[in-house]
Parts: C-alpha cells; structure tokens; sequence
C-alpha cells in the first residue's frame, strides 16, 4: 500500500499508523500479473492511470468501473491496509456510505461495520455533554445511518472485489485494471499527458497516461515530480492506538474523554469496529517517544488502567502515530491530479480523512468519465481543483481547531480550555466549545466555477416512489440517469416545458423526471413521486421548481422555471462556460 | 462594537470584578477571567461584533500601557 509509512521513516514522521505489534488480521493478497507492456517495446497510452490502491484510489477505480470507462490502477504492493495489520480509517460518514451505495458495496460495509450515533464526552469523571445524531434532523433522512464504524481494509477489500465483478462483466477497452507489486519509480511530464516509470517482480516498464491520479498518500513522490507547493504544520502531541478484542461486548457508542483520569489526565478516544474490536487511542506526552509509547508492557498497563484486572481482552494492533497538517496549494498540476492523503492531510479527529478522500474520488471520477465519454469539455476538469481545493482548506482549519482544543500550548491556551470544560460541565452554552473533533460532512462548494450560487450542496439519498408505486431512492435515480445530469422538475410541468426538456435531453448529458404528489396527474415522458415531500427537501427546494443534480448527489443549480436559465446551468455545470467567467 | 458607555452603574460593576479576584492566586484569577469572558461572549453572540472586540482589546496602543 502506497499510503504506508516506509520502513525507513520513524513513526515520528509518519501520519499514517505504523504497526508495532499485536496479533493482526489476515489481509487478502492479490496475484502479481505481468502486464503485456513487459514484453512489449511499444508504450501504450492509457486515458486514466491511478496510483495507489488506498480507498481513495479504489473508489476512484471502482467508481471509473461503474462508468465503463478504462483505466490502470498500481499499488506497489499486493494487498489492502497494512500488510499484518489493522487498518487506518475506522469512521465513515453517510456521504461516503451514499458513494458505497452508488458503488455497489454499502450492503457488505452494513453488514460487517457497526452502526452508531450516539457520541459521550468526559472530563475526569463526568459526562460533559452527549449527542444523538439519529435526533438531528439532518441526518434521518438519508438511507444510510449518520456513520458506521468499520475497518478501512474491509471497504478497500470490498471495492477490489466489486471492480474485479464489474471486469467481468465488460468489454476489455472498459476494463479498470488492477496492478499490483507495480512501484511508480519515474515521472515526467509532457504536454497533454505523461510518461510513468513502473518497477514490477518482473523488471520495469514505460507507461503513458492521458490522465494520472496520484492517490498515492502521504508520502506521495509526485510532489517533488511535478514541483507542488504547499503548506504543512507539524505539532508535537502523540497518540498511541490499542485495537483490542474484548470478551464482554461494548457499547456502539463513541466516548471521547478530554480529560481522562486513567491516562494521566490526556485525551482518550474509544470506538467499536467490527470483529468486536474497540479502537482506543490515547494521547501521550508531548514528544513521547513512539517506540517506548507503543511498548507491550506499556499498552497493557494502560488498557488495565483504564478496565481493571478483571476485563479479558486480547490486542489486536498497536500503532503510535503523529499527526501532521498539510494542503497542497493546487490539487491538478499538468496531467496529474491529487486525491486523498496525497492531496491534504488532516489530523484524524472528526473522520475527515478516508472520508474526504472518498469525496476527492467521486468528485472527479464522474468529471473524468463525462470528458473521456465526450458529454462534457475538458474544462470541467479544472473545477475538481477548485471544489476539493475549497474541501480541502476548510478541513483543513477545521481539524487544526480541533488539535489547538485537544493539544492547547501552556499558558492562556490551556486556561481557556479549562474555563470551557468547567463551564460546560453546568452550563449548555459551553458544550459548544469543546471541541473532541467535527464530524466530517459533504463539504459545500462555494466557489466552483461549475455550480451556481443555488448549488454546491450535496443531496441526501432520500427514499421517493417509483410511478408505479415501488420504493426508490435518490442513488437509484442518479444510477438511472447513469453519469449523466439529473434534472428533477418538482410540481406541475406545462406542455411547453415537457417539450423543452424532451428537447434538452437530447442535446445535452442530461435526464430529466418530473417530481410530484401523490394524486396529480404527471405530464413529464419519467416521474416519480415524492409522498412526504422528503425529495424537494433534500434538494433545500419549496413549490414549483427544478434541481440539476450532478452524478455525485450535488446540486449544479437549482431554478424556478424551465427557461433559459436552466439551459444555461446544464451548460455551466458541464463546463462549457468556465472560460467566459475567467 | 458600542463603544458609548451602555453600563448602568460602571462604578458598581468595576468594584464587582475586583471583589470577585480578593483572595485568588494568580491561576485561580486567570481561571475566573477566562470563565468570565466565555459568559460575556455568549451573551454577545454576534459574531462579527466579537471579532471587533478582540480587535481592539488587542489595540497595541493598551498593550504598551500595560508594559
């Protein structure tokens, strides 16, 4: 996995988890296939080549599948996670599990996770304040629960298994590749496309690639390659991670404490994974060494603290890790773009790593396939830059927050943090000031050259009727219009506005269902009907209008009347006026 | 940010601070203006009218007096 700290590189360098010890998962190892270009002296040229099996690129990769749209992906290894151990990511969101959704593997990541919404947070020995987020009305709606805990090379083994089912089923110039033991070891960059070095087992070869992802992580070597500029800040908290298996069951509820008696007043995290695993995380001393902090004897005098002797449980993995934050200034230089960890690093409060990352991925993956399809200009590529740049930046400062509350200097920084958690132990107003992590959402775009001001919000997948009754939902509709626009009118259409729009589907990338009440009478070729009103909500809409959606469940626009101006927004969105706003 | 006088009765209201800071230590005092000025805030609210006030409570001109 290109996303793994290398063995060379102190864990005190390293934002991913390196692996100490513990017992370990049994990770599934894929064949090392040699590819035909071995043998071959002539270089083919590949539309997309994706470096880095991590889960942004695979969902990249299974996401280009789904189109049909041909790809290469390279891991420089020859499984998923970190060979002997666990995995990185343990939190996913209700947007990423609507991507997984659309991708085909949600049912398994529901079956093998754990599933929760209620968060505890602790200072000493009290609850300071706890949350449900089933009671937030932001998050009922969608078919997919607030977040469901699982480890990261569960879903990285699903989407394997999903991209190697979607090779089957088609035609090999529609095929995404899977290459592994294949290390990119050279680059170089010319107008239009690049040239890739890839060292196999069974010697080197040349690729071209029209198109390259670098999903390659933190330590990606296409940074220096192609010269990007970016900020970092490296602290100095360190945390220790403990995946145990208990033998008495856990509740499947996350509990942060601030403040935790049993760690010598630092930080503690606990969450349920699946297999029955607890993820414990604690904070150490400021410049703890990693390898003392990650010591058997150590751990295990931890874990007693915090449950007493009587608690049976078994270490799975233990992994100390810092953190580093990091953005780059540019998310596509030239031919290459950067996704995931190669694109910004976050410290891992609030899940807003593997999460943005999927984002990342399903943000371009949909550009990619309509500019190589030929529904869309080359211009829209350039809005991935400016809508995960935007992403990036504010997850950026979001978690630097969360760092500054659980890590504040000596100082004032550490009396203000204590005024917030004696206050909010009484007073409500103060609960909103600590800070154990913001849970990740679907960043909204507000910037993008390719929405309008009424877009840039994503679209929760809300269940709706199929006009003959049958349940549906909003991932079966965008299915539906399969990479195409999805126009959804809402309320009466004239027959002057069915016309048009029969008339926009045929010149533009675009399917167009009408949306109504139970009772009326639709006038539109598709509809389908909204009972509770749930679609028009999730699309922020009221009365008579229409809501452009894009493959990704984000509004390109949203309009009152079939005119102009919706022509103008399938047009925008597609990016067919980016140039005319620069 | 009001910067006309709004206290009622600003003499009563400056002996309250210091009476409330009799007999604390150093850590105990910066405990209780942190705490105090977390409440205040609160009652504010308006973003933009905090930030002011962080603005000006910064003002080097206040910052050279007390040095």
């Amino acid at each position: 996995m290109s996303e793994r700290p290398k063995p060379s590189r102190a864990p005190a360098c390293a934002s991913g988890y390196a692996f100490a010890h513990g017992s370990g998962y049994a990770l599934p190892e894929y064949p090392f296939v040699e590819p035909p270009e071995i043998r071959c002296a002539a270089v083919v040229r590949h539309p997309v080549v994706i470096v880095g099996a991590g889960i942004t690129g695979l969902t990249l990769a299974c996401a280009l599948a789904r189109q049909g749209v041909a790809a290469i992906l390279l891991d420089e290894d020859n499984t998923v996670g970190v060979k002997g151990a666990s995995s990185r990511g343990i939190c996913y969101t209700q947007k990423s599990l609507e991507i997984f959704d659309r991708l085909g593997v949600f049912e398994r990541i529901a079956r093998k996770g754990v599933q929760w919404s209620v968060g505890r947070t602790f200072a000493g020995a009290d609850e300071v304040y706890s949350f449900d987020l089933r009671q937030q009305e932001n998050f009922q709606l969608s078919l997919q629960p607030p977040f469901t805990n699982i480890q990261q090379f569960y879903i990285e083994g699903f989407l394997v298994e999903r991209i190697n089912q979607l090779n089957a089923k088609a035609t090999a110039t529609r095929q995404v590749q899977l290459r592994w033991c294949s290390r990119v070891t050279g680059f170089e960059q010319h107008r239009g496309f690049a040239t890739l070095t890839v060292s196999t087992p069974a010697g080197s070869y040349p690729l071209q690639a029209e198109h390259v992802v670098d999903a390659s992580g933190a330590h990606s070597p296409f940074h220096s390659w192609c010269g990007a500029t970016m900020h970092t800040t490296q602290g100095d908290d360190r945390w220790c991670i403990a995946d145990v298996r208990f033998e008495t069951p856990a509740p499947a509820e996350r509990h942060t404490w601030i403040e935790a008696p049993f760690n010598e007043n630092r930080a503690v995290w606990q969450h349920l994974m699946a297999d029955d695993v607890w993820r414990i995380d604690y904070q150490m001393e400021p410049d703890a060494d990693p390898a003392c902090i990650a010591s058997e004897a150590q751990v295990r005098e931890r874990l007693r603290r915090q449950f007493g002797d009587r608690v049976q449980w078994e270490i799975v993995w233990v992994g100390p890790y810092v953190y580093r934050s990091q953005c780059l200034e540019r998310l596509r230089i030239g031919s290459v773009f950067f996704i995931g960890d190669a694109a910004k690093i976050v410290s891992p409060f609030g899940a807003r790593g593997g999460n943005t990352g999927v984002a990342d991925a399903d943000n371009l993956a949909w550009k990619l396939a309509a500019v190589l399809q030929g529904n869309a200009p080359a211009a829209l590529l350039e809005s991935y830059n400016e809508e995960r740049l935007e992403a990036a930046q504010t997850n950026v400062r979001v978690t630097n927050r969360t760092t500054r509350f659980l890590r504040p200097a000596h100082g004032v920084e550490r009396v203000f943090r204590s005024a917030v958690i004696g206050l909010a132990r009484q007073y409500p107003f103060a609960r909103q000031l600590v800070n154990t992590g913001r849970m990740a959402v679907a960043n909204p775009y507000t910037r993008s050259s390719v929405c309008a001001v009424t877009g840039g919000l994503s679209v929760q997948n809300v269940r709706l009727r199929w006009a003959d009754g049958k349940a549906g939902c909003i991932t079966d509709l965008l299915q539906w219009a399969d990479g195409r626009l999805l126009l959804l009118a809402f309320g009466d259409l004239s027959a002057i506005a069915c016309q048009r729009l029969i008339r926009l589907g045929a010149q533009a990338p675009l399917r167009s269902v009408q949306v109504h009440a139970p009772g009326a009478r639709p006038k539109a070729r598709e509809s389908v009907l909204d009972p509770l009103g749930h679609v028009q909500g999730a699309c922020h809409l009221f009365g008579h209008a229409w809501a452009l959606l894009r493959p990704d469940g984000y509004l390109a626009a949203t309009g009152e009347a079939v005119d102009g101006a919706l022509v103008a927004a399938v047009a925008r969105a597609i990016g067919m006026h980016t140039k005319e706003r620069a | 940010m009001n910067i006309s006088p709004k206290l009622q009765d600003a003499d009563a209201f400056y002996e309250q601070l210091l009476d409330a800071h009799s007999g604390l230590s150093r850590p105990e005092s910066e405990l209780l203006n942190a705490r105090l000025i977390l409440l205040l805030a609160n009652q504010i609210g308006d973003a933009r009218l905090l930030a002011e006030c962080i603005v000006a409570a910064r003002g080097d001109a206040s910052l050279a007096n007390a040095r």
